[in-house]
């Protein structure tokens, strides 16, 4: 604590010589010469408030100014994102975008879509995996599959979040891709994935489609099990189970991303060094170590390439959406 | 033995008493602060234990949160500020000692409680947690919804008001608890088209307005009141062991039932501190006291609410699965110190288990030292004018409701429920009743709503399954309770 | 704001009756049988049945009895009367509106001003002297400011007078 106040003190001592003119040198002090506001759209305590802080202490050790987390919570994620975009565009607010920003708009929640920011880099992605109870009597996905297809439309329950949320468009995008109806699984929604990991334990559920972090400790507990992610490749800390690729031929992949963006119209100076910071940050053990711990995916891109993955995540839950009847016309 | 031994080693290192120690103290001021919850002060702590060794960023996150659960009495005993959720059941009945001048008492009674429910969590926790973390995985949606219910059945039992006028209340408060699309359709319902609404109405802002601002509110009506009569308490602690000569029932079963709602995922020491001391009521032999400052209901629902935070702890250890927002940040810490939360945990790392085990239980006895210094404090605050006191609440009210999401629509929230408390206190509406509505709504909802979806339509489930059974039976007896009193007070004024 | 039983049950009635119809007005959900207007619905009527039986003065004497027991057991003396009844109907709007006025003005103004002004009115409405109210209003949001801003991180605005710290 006493390190980041002298550090704060500095800032503002910095700060102050700026606004008074001190000199040529001092106004145009490197970026960033004051304290930075990193904007995290959920509430604390969640998995994207974890990352976002994580990350800001990260980026408070590279560039030497705090970097302050911010959870501005309400409208389900509407409001923090809005504050992201109508931030000033000066990089010194910064924000954590989720994935319900390319899902919102297509309900017409929001005006924002991933085209109102811009993006400094993509830093995790989590895919769904597909799981049942231990005692259930599919043993494999292909089984699974097979039951889906073999029973009556609204039969088998699944969960993992609430109605229209990304586990569910998951699922949705599953069937579909199988050649079902996307209401052919019956969706309950829930809470969020522990309590409809704890249903599916209680013998409540048939199928969970939740990332696999979030179904972990179920599965270590001997409870739950794991027949699939819907990834282009195995997780590494789940080496046995196959993607839905490898088990079903089924090429579909699709996941809950996290990335930090600013406000359009940031210097594209300070874009750069923000993002140069974030790949350093992306590439820490620090970081990775973390992330490892928690189960969450790390994943990579820099500007460009984040904004080229949120218009393809865009799309896809805009016909996934489409599908469930989510879509406002 | 050896793993005990080990277990004290991680504990006794001086790392981890400091933290215990300065957190003890940070969840004291944050949770008294009004508005800023014992999830707050816990979020707020995870940035910095990234610095600290896994044994020490999980005593940082037990002590300030068990610290501030008890705290959050504070506000609520000596201006009628509930700071947490969990307290605003019997916030009224502390305020009702206050005025009778006996806030150390009222406070002693928390602290004391508070702690003797942690630690008996605490055992329960050590002895019980498999068999309790199965029982917990026996509850489906059924379960929950009657138990969601029966929680709002409480609303009658604590209210000292017509029973009518109380679920009119909470009635009100399961509709605030629309608003929004946090429903299991996920459709935005009552919003007018404001963003702001989307999320739903936050509980804090809404539990600050009703119980302090409107509390302001009043005080610019009606002349100051006479100074409170200063009755001296010599020692705090002496009085305690007094009352839990006098109570033991009460103070057993708010352990008890603490206990077994705080293992339930979702269900935390709001609900049991509700439960508690609708039942203490329910139970006594002098109901006609509750409310009016009578220190019965605050021993069993002090108790129980602790309890719960120690016991909320078994799902969340086994299984990942939080008891409550609390550990949900807390399982965050556990995977990122490498102490996954899983059964492996215990047979593994069963040293590091112990080790918790012996935190929760340093803080619970350190809550009573530092607690009883908190109140000496606190209590100047009843010294001061009312005229420097309400304005400086006012602004804590704006700062604390702001703080909980950084919004500004939260003040606007906050001003409204001031007004909506206001209103309805004066015609006899009683305000916790609404509160619990808001708290519970979405619970009841989604319980109810998934469980038809899951049976497809049909409502057999709720009742064949044996504990949901158990829990239909106590329910439909607690609703027609007040039918039966009404009826029966007929007769006896008939014969009369 | 003292309202007749049968004006707050009345209004009660018109509230559930209103919930009921605009739950009622809720698009179903594709794949879900229960859709989102259920429970609004049977929140709506069920207060538009309590508001009834209240209008009726049904479990009156609950209360009664329970002002009397309060009266028993409480040493408490009655609050004193209230005077002037329009004077005192605006007072009671002032702590709400200051709120607003702190919504309005905070960005603009900055967190210290904001709250010297709300402190100050608030103090001189309860009849605070200006010897008290005054080093109050200058203390008290420095003070909520220090702990908020600088030991919580909460980001209160600037505005026009930016702490130290």
């Amino acid at each position: 604590m006493t390190r980041l106040t002298r550090r704060r003190l500095l800032g503002n001592a910095a700060a102050a010589g700026a606004i008074a003119g001190a000199g040529p040198s001092l106004a145009q002090a490197a970026y960033p010469n004051r304290p930075v506001t990193v904007i995290c759209p959920w509430a604390a305590g969640g998995g994207t408030d974890a990352t976002v802080r994580i990350i800001a202490s990260l980026l408070e050790k590279e560039f030497k100014q705090p970097f302050n987390v911010v959870n501005r919570t309400g409208g389900s994620g509407v409001v923090g994102h809005a504050a992201i975009a109508s931030a000033t565009p000066d990089g010194y607010t910064l924000g954590m975008l989720t994935v319900e920003i390319a899902m919102m708009h297509w309900q017409g929640l929001t005006e924002l879509a991933p085209g109102s920011y811009a993006p400094l880099a993509l830093m995790n992605e989590d895919p769904p995996g597909i799981q049942v109870n231990v005692n259930s009597p599919h043993k494999t996905i292909k089984d699974l599959a097979d039951a889906i297809k073999a029973s009556p439309a609204g039969k088998l329950k699944a969960s993992g979040t609430g109605q229209g949320g990304i586990w569910h468009l998951a699922l949705i995008g599953w069937l579909v891709a199988m050649g079902l109806k996307p209401n052919h699984v019956a969706w309950v929604p829930s809470n969020g994935a522990a309590p409809a990991m704890q249903d599916l334990a209680a013998g409540g559920l048939d199928i969970v489609t939740c990332s696999v972090p979030e179904a972990r400790t179920m599965i270590e507990a001997g409870k739950a099990k794991s027949l699939a992610i819907m990834a282009p490749a195995r997780n590494p800390q789940f080496k046995d189970v196959p993607t839905l690729k490898e088990a079903l031929g089924i090429d579909y992949a699709t996941g809950a991303w996290r990335g930090i963006a600013a406000p359009k119209g940031v210097p594209a100076d300070i874009a750069q060094k923000l993002t140069a910071a974030l790949k350093k940050v992306n590439e820490s053990a620090e970081f990775r170590d973390f992330m490892a711990n928690r189960g969450f995916g790390v994943k990579w891109a820099d500007a460009p390439g984040f904004a080229t993955f949120m218009a393809d995540s865009d799309a896809a839950m805009g016909k996934a959406m489409d599908a469930a009847g989510l879509k406002k016309a | 033995m050896d793993t005990l031994y080990e277990a004290l080693r991680l504990v006794f290192q001086p790392d981890v008493m400091l933290a215990i120690l300065l957190a003890s103290i940070y969840g004291l001021v944050v949770g008294s602060l009004p508005g800023l919850s014992a999830t707050m002060a816990t979020a707020l702590l995870v940035p910095i234990t990234f610095y600290l060794s896994p044994i020490a960023a999980v005593a940082t996150i037990i002590a300030a949160s068990a610290m501030a659960i008890f705290s959050g009495d504070i506000p609520g005993c000596l201006l009628r500020i509930p700071g947490t959720p969990a307290s605003a059941a019997y916030t009224d009945e502390a305020y009702a000692m206050t005025r009778k001048g006996q806030p150390e008492l009222a406070l002693g009674i928390c602290v004391w409680f508070s702690a003797i429910g942690g630690i008996i969590g605490t055992i329960s926790l050590i002895v019980l947690a498999p068999p309790l973390a199965n029982m917990a995985l026996e509850f489906s949606t059924y379960e929950y919804f009657w138990l969601a219910f029966l929680g709002l059945m409480c609303s009658t039992l604590v209210a000292r008001s017509s029973p009518v006028k109380a679920i009119a209340s909470m009635l009100i408060g399961l509709l605030i608890s629309c608003i929004g699309m946090e429903n299991p359709a996920g459709t935005p319902r009552f919003t007018f088209g404001a963003t702001d609404l989307l999320g739903g109405i936050e509980p804090i802002p809404a539990l600050v307005g009703v119980f302090a601002l409107s509390e302001v509110m009043r005080a610019m009506t009606t002349a100051e009141p006479p100074r409170l009569p200063r009755r001296r308490f010599g020692s705090i602690l002496k009085g305690m062991i007094a009352l839990t000569r006098k109570y033991p029932k009460p103070q057993v079963r708010g352990n008890i039932v603490g206990i077994i709602i705080g293992v339930l995922p979702g269900a935390g020491a709001d609900m049991a501190a509700w439960v508690s001391y609708a039942m203490s009521k329910r139970l006594s032999k002098e109901p006609e006291k509750f409310g009016t400052g009578h220190p019965e209901g605050l021993i069993e629902a002090g108790a129980s609410n602790n309890a719960s935070l120690a016991s909320g702890w078994v799902p969340s250890l086994l299984f990942g699965i939080p008891g409550d927002t609390i550990t949900a940040i807390a399982i965050g810490v556990l995977f990122m110190k490498g102490l996954n939360p899983g059964p492996t945990l215990f047979t593994e790392k069963a040293s590091s288990m112990y080790a918790l085990y012996i935190i929760f239980i340093i803080a619970n006895i350190l809550m009573i030292p530092l607690g009883i210094i908190m109140i000496r404090i606190a209590s100047f605050v009843l010294r001061a004018p009312r005229s420097a006191i309400m304005p400086v609440i006012v602004l804590l009210c704006a700062v604390g409701s702001f703080a909980t999401g950084n919004n500004l629509f939260l003040v606007i929230t906050l001003a409204a429920f001031g007004v909506i408390g206001y209103v309805m206190e004066r015609n006899g509406y009683p305000v916790a009743a609404l509160v619990l509505g808001i708290i519970m709504g979405t619970m009841v909802e989604q319980s109810f709503v998934t469980s038809l979806i899951k049976s497809d339509g049909s409502i057999w489930p709720f009742f064949s399954r044996p504990v949901a059974a158990i829990l239909a039976a106590l329910t439909f007896a607690a609703l027609l309770w007040p039918a039966f009193i009404w009826v029966n007070q007929r007769r006896r004024r008939a014969a009369a | 704001m003292h309202l007749p039983d049968k004006v707050s049950g009345l209004f009660l009635v018109g509230l559930g009756v209103a919930a009921a119809y605009g739950g009622s007005r809720l698009p179903p959900v594709p794949g879900q049988q229960i859709g989102p207007d259920v429970f609004p619905m049977v929140v709506g009527i069920g207060l538009a049945i309590c508001g009834a039986l209240i209008a009726l003065g049904i479990g009156r004497h609950f209360e009664e009895e329970a002002e009397a027991d309060l009266a028993a057991h409480s040493d408490q003396p009655a609050p004193g009367a209230t005077r002037s009844k329009w004077a005192v109907g605006l007072k009671v709007l002032l702590p709400p509106a200051l709120l607003l006025f702190y919504v309005v003005a905070v960005d603009r103004l900055g967190f210290v001003p904001t709250g010297a002004v709300m402190v100050l009115a608030t103090a001189l409405a309860l009849g605070a002297r200006l010897k008290l109210a005054l080093p109050l209003a200058l203390i008290a949001p420095v003070g909520v400011h220090l702990v908020f801003y600088k030991l919580l991180r909460v980001p209160l605005p600037d505005g026009l007078l930016p702490m130290p710290w």
